[in-house]
């Protein structure tokens, strides 16, 4: 390979993780290998007046042991939730930036909802308690760029640093963006992700009226399916050229060969496997990756009637003759669907496949869905080397983004 | 057409379909009137403001379901008397 493809190449060199499987990437990892679920009756304040009944919350933490004084005030979850995988993924990288360094990073984040936590007791105070005032930092904490304005802070970063989003997909949107600035050679480094905290009273009403949460559980590729269950967390990455990578003597976790992106453009909910195929065919392309090539698809897998099976058809389209080669498993059934982080910490499992040749199962299956004709891995891990790896996620709206990975 | 309440259902799924009314038969289905998914979720949302119940948690494939099958939700919801807020 040339040095100038060498160059082109970005390769992930830190991880972070916030999930309902717990605080930290490798606890993410373990606990999917190990089959654990983290979907559990609902803890809220309403939880009796909602008819959601299970979701995949974050460990019960206490925020003020984790930022300081003056800083915890600024933060909503969201942002305590990025921060804390951010922190994660720069220590593992080794990486700290000084004054010139951090002009070559950016800070690009997805998110569906950003400061909802902030937003839902705004609204109950003005509309519940009839309060005419509201908190002076309600702002700051409600825009959906805070959490990538307060990573660069922590971090000394000054290049270019926004948020990105594309509801479910807004973590494979931001990560291709942040691919995109290091193959363009605007940055060297990027750290990126997604982050969501959106279990509100408000949103779950909302998913509510959508009827498409599941009462139980979330059961993906799975005959007896009936709905997706929402989550929360973070995934954040520290990315950079290979070039950039080897100079510094980094360790490299994995290869983002390449990243795929297409919009519907049909019906705003239901989704297209024509799109869907697209955004796939292009993350090979852009990898010049073969469909033969690929042995682990961590699909979008919600656990609706609606995706799973127009994700099958997608991937058969996408594929080929080679659709039924590569392991397929929705990791949703375990973290649930953490909507603008939830590609983040898919690609947690997607690192860890390609790592350790281990493909995390997808769990909570009563049967096989056969108009789901895929190699889906059901119930517990499977070994098999993985070369390279499709992490895919649709978002409402008919907005795709996939990214392809070699180890 | 003297049941009161399929005529209500009729009424808000022609209302929605954009349709005639006299095109709402029992065995009229969403796909029919060419309402997708959205559509559907926005009939179920006015049929349960304006009967003031709650119809059956579910991520249905309810293209097929038919406007008699709605009905006979309604009456079901109203029978068992589900709160509207729960």
């Amino acid at each position: 390979m040339s040095s100038s493809t060498d160059d082109r190449q970005v390769v992930i060199t830190g991880a972070g993780a916030v999930s309902a499987l717990g605080f930290g990437a490798d606890v993410l990892w373990d606990a999917m290998k190990a089959g654990r679920v983290g979907i559990a009756p609902l803890v809220h304040p309403r939880a009796e007046s909602l008819r959601v009944r299970v979701a995949a919350q974050v460990p019960a933490f206490d925020p003020s042991t984790l930022f300081d004084e003056r800083t915890l005030p600024l933060l909503d979850r969201v942002s305590q939730f990025g921060l804390l995988a951010a922190n994660e993924a720069m220590a593992q990288s080794g990486l700290h930036f000084d004054e010139a360094s951090g002009t070559r990073a950016a800070v690009i984040v997805g998110t569906g909802v950003g400061g909802e936590t902030t937003q839902d007791a705004a609204s109950e105070k003005l509309y519940g308690e009839n309060s005419q005032r509201l908190h002076p930092l309600t702002i700051v904490r409600i825009m959906a760029n805070a959490v990538s304005s307060h990573i660069c802070v922590r971090h000394g970063i000054t290049g270019p640093s926004f948020a990105v989003s594309s509801a479910c997909a807004s973590a494979n949107h931001a990560i291709a963006q942040a691919v995109l600035a290091i193959r363009s050679g605007l940055v060297d480094v990027a750290i990126t992700g997604g982050t969501e905290a959106c279990l509100s009273y408000g949103v779950f009403r909302a998913w509510e009226a959508m009827r498409v949460l599941s009462d139980d559980t979330c059961r993906p590729f799975c005959r007896q399916r009936h709905g997706l269950v929402l989550g929360e967390g973070a995934g954040m990455f520290v990315i950079e050229s290979l070039a950039h990578a080897r100079a510094r003597g980094a360790k490299v976790l994995a290869h983002i060969a390449g990243v795929g992106m297409s919009a519907d453009a049909g019906d705003i909910v239901a989704p297209s496997d024509a799109g869907a195929a697209r955004a796939m065919r292009a993350a090979l392309a852009d990898a010049r990756m073969d469909p033969a090539d690929v042995d682990y698809i961590n699909a979008h897998g919600t656990g609706t009637l609606a995706n799973d099976v127009t994700e099958t058809r997608a991937i058969h389209m996408a594929l080929g003759s080679h659709a039924m080669h590569p392991a397929v498993s929705s990791t949703k059934s375990m973290h649930g669907h953490a909507l603008g982080a939830s590609g983040a910490l898919e690609l947690i499992a997607v690192m860890g496949a390609l790592t350790e040749g281990v493909i995390p199962p997808t769990m909570n299956a009563l049967e096989p869905d056969p108009a789901c004709n895929l190699d889906i891995v059901f119930h517990a891990a499977r070994q098999t080397p993985v070369r390279a790896a499709l992490s895919n996620s649709f978002a409402f709206g008919g907005l795709n983004a996939v990214l392809a990975l070699r180890a | 057409m003297t049941d009161p309440i399929e005529s209500r259902v009729f009424d808000i799924i022609a209302k929605s379909a954009g349709v005639d009314r006299e095109k709402v038969t029992p065995e009229t289905t969403f796909k029919d009137l060419g309402l997708g998914s959205l559509d559907a979720i926005e009939v179920i949302f006015d049929i349960e403001e304006a009967f003031d119940i709650h119809l059956p948690e579910q991520d249905a494939n309810l293209d097929a379901d038919t406007a008699s099958g709605l009905v006979a939700a309604v009456r079901q919801a109203m029978a068992s008397g589900t709160p509207a807020t729960t």
